[in-house]
């Protein structure tokens, strides 16, 4: 067993050399690889998925995937800022030299750690989120294989959204293990659209975390559109440090086809911050998915918002935990939030949970959830207009997730989820 | 021409709480054409609104005697969008707000509804038809990108519904107190709308409580409803009758035993 081990550190450690990774960086795998021996599963609030096959056995391996498999999931755009990864192959860089004069870095995360070791070092798994949270966390580290860096210093204000196409490249029998670190200094500004999505059908893990360190006075939009496969487990952490009076915005569509479980905290901890975390989800089939959202009030006169909707068809399983979180010692603070799901099936199991944590006085704090059926008197309303009932109920679940389509910057994603989610309520309207 | 019948219609709603039910229509009859517009008032509670609901189809509405055909053919027991789909069309009250879809696709859906799969509006035609009511009902072009219904005025709701009667031009609309909380002008503007669609090929029935829109809409029919039933009908003077005398005034003329919901006395 010793033995075993010690073979998989130094499997660890050759895959690393090979890959001309620092010694910085192989420490740190070699450290999380000890953690995960004694560190548990991550923990769920109401839900259990101990048989879900979230860690691979597969040791540390680095091959490149054929850039060809993009084929057809992305448009070319050459005026776009953007940054392609199939699998662990980086295939696109597009930055505006303009950009890269004013310091701001776009890279993969590999390059960064050789090119850029001080700010890997500093954000990379070190404040926002740690290796030893969990043994998915650790796992995370010390397999990494594939990743983005975005830095914008001090002062730099990007408009256009800089876009990640991340593909999972599912032909292998390889896991994906893949961190997007963004790093937004002080009264910065920056959109960052990710989307993911699955080539291949191989059953395989996909970890992917999201760490983003929004500094002072910064402001930072996140959109996500998940599309992973049907034969991906999925496990996603994302977080962000909220710094003093700075920004986040999180819209987040929930669009994987497989069973997933994730995250998303925002840590507000210092004076002033203010984060808007919305999510929408859509399962289908006998899909599973628990996603906890939290915000955290450190920092006085911080607000934190969670808005979550979430769409049950078929035979699947919604869960959505929503934590507002206020310490002590956060004066004037404010977490408001709602929990929603529909539900399309009566074979459907959902469940909408906010949990309000307060342990101050000072404070504001809300909450809705529900868990129901569409609202009969859309449907009427829609239908006597001569709308077929299929035709309608779709209108009205678009109406009950528009608060987060309508907030996602770039149109292309938005008429991108909005057709997904068109074709998930048709099949499961077959149902 | 299309016709639309009410035949001894009763109508039953059972409250969801007490689980109590109660009869709101007790034999109502009506029958009306295209090329005709009609009037239905009376006081609070008599079931103008209830017959307005039951005619489009509300699931709510239980209907225990008495049939409505359009065109000779019972609709009762057809679902709302198939009613709308066969011509009629009913301008509510309270129109629901729906978030992420926009007036304009809502409107296109609704009208290609009832054309075939493959004659479906063009782009350009129904552009050009939505500028010409937007310009008819005083309405800003913005209206048409927002979402339905959505964060819009009592006052644009009303317009709202107006301009989705002249876009989809159903034979037979039912306005059920399209005037309620609208000013002078607005009401004009809407009155407007609605005349616009007169015509042959088009009836309406109106649900008023005041006279004030029939000065604008001048109905060739009145209809006095009272305790769920029809209990006089006239032309338009009936209704300017009502207007100086009120509703007491009238149920006392005819020696109706009708507990009126606003009598004091």
């Amino acid at each position: 067993m010793t033995q075993d081990v010690q073979a998989i550190a130094d499997q660890l450690e050759e895959a690393s050399h090979q890959h001309g990774e620092p010694y910085s960086l192989l420490d740190r795998r070699l450290e999380a690889l000890e953690m995960m021996k004694k560190l548990p599963m991550p923990r769920m609030t109401r839900y259990r998925f101990n048989d879900w096959p979230l860690l691979s056995d597969q040791p540390l391996t680095f091959e490149d995937s054929d850039p060809k498999l993009a084929t057809g999931l992305i448009d070319q755009d050459p005026d776009v800022i953007r940054i392609v990864q199939v699998g662990q192959t980086t295939t696109t860089v597009q930055l505006p030299e303009e950009l890269r004069k004013k310091g701001v870095i776009l890279t993969d995360i590999f390059s960064a750690a050789r090119i850029h070791p001080r700010l890997i070092e500093r954000f990379f798994m070190n404040r926002v989120v740690k290796p030893d949270e969990n043994k998915l966390t650790a796992a995370h580290l010390a397999y990494l294989n594939a990743g983005i860096f975005l830095y914008v210093p001090k002062g730099v204000e990007i408009d256009t959204p800089i876009e990640a196409e991340i593909i999972q490249d599912a032909t292998k029998d390889q896991p994906l293990n893949s961190h997007l670190l963004i790093v937004a200094e002080a009264q910065s500004k920056l959109h960052f659209l990710q989307h993911l999505q699955t080539v291949g059908d191989k059953t395989v893990p996909a970890n992917m975390m999201v760490e983003i360190v929004a500094q002072e006075g910064s402001t930072v939009a996140f959109s996500s559109l998940d599309e992973l496969g049907e034969n991906t487990h999925v496990y996603f952490k994302r977080r962000a440090n909220i710094g003093r009076d700075a920004h986040v915005d999180w819209a987040v569509g929930l669009m994987n086809d497989g069973d997933t479980l994730g995250d998303m905290d925002s840590e507000l901890i210092s004076q002033g911050g203010y984060a808007d975390a919305k999510a929408i989800a859509v399962t289908t089939g006998a899909q599973k998915m628990a996603v906890t959202n939290r915000v955290t009030n450190r920092g006085k006169q911080t607000t934190g918002l969670i808005n979550q909707r979430g769409v049950l068809l078929e035979q699947s399983e919604l869960i959505f935990n929503g934590i507002g979180q206020i310490v002590h010692g956060a004066h004037g603070a404010k977490a408001d939030q709602q929990n929603r799901v529909l539900m399309m099936s009566g074979d459907a199991h959902g469940d909408a949970n906010p949990i309000l944590l307060i342990d101050e006085n000072d404070v504001v704090a809300g909450h809705a959830a529900s868990v129901g059926p569409v609202d009969p008197e859309q449907m009427y309303y829609l239908m006597s207009r001569g709308i077929d009932r299929a035709t309608a109920e779709r209108m009205v679940i678009r109406g009950f997730l528009g608060s987060v389509l309508t907030v996602i910057p770039a149109k292309n994603v938005r008429d991108k989820m909005v057709a997904i989610l068109e074709r998930k309520l048709a099949d499961g309207q077959k149902y | 021409m299309a016709t639309l019948e009410v035949k001894n219609l009763h109508v039953s709603v059972t409250d969801e709480e007490t689980k109590q039910t109660k009869e709101i229509l007790k034999g109502v009859n009506l029958e009306m054409k295209t090329g005709e517009i009609h009037a239905i008032m009376g006081p609070n509670g008599t079931g103008k609104s209830t017959l307005s609901q039951t005619i489009m189809g509300q699931p709510g509405y239980t209907v225990t005697e008495g049939e409505i055909l359009l065109n000779g053919e019972n609709i009762l027991n057809m679902p709302v969008d198939e009613r709308a789909r066969k011509g009629l069309f009913l301008a509510m009250q309270y129109p629901a707000e729906i978030q992420g879809v926009t007036n304009a696709e809502f409107l296109r859906a609704a009208i290609n509804a009832r054309r075939d799969k493959d004659d479906q509006i063009s782009v350009m035609d129904f552009i050009k038809k939505l500028d010409r009511n937007l310009a008819l009902l005083d309405m800003d072009e913005s209206m048409t990108e927002r979402y339905l219904n959505e964060g819009f005025s009592g006052g644009e709701k009303k317009r709202n519904e107006i301009l989705q009667l002249l876009m989809i031009e159903p034979s037979f609309a039912i306005l059920d107190e399209i005037d309620s909380g609208l000013d002078i002008d607005a009401l004009k503007v809407v009155s407007k709308g609605v005349n616009s669609m007169r015509g042959a090929n088009f009836g309406s029935l109106i649900i008023t409580h005041y006279q004030r829109l029939l000065n604008y809409i001048v109905p060739d029919t009145v209809h006095v409803m009272m305790g769920g039933k029809i209990v006089k009908t006239g032309d338009a003077e009936l209704a300017k009758k009502l207007e100086a005398e009120g509703y007491a005034g009238l149920r006392d003329e005819l020696g109706l035993d009708v507990q009126l919901v606003d009598d004091n006395h």
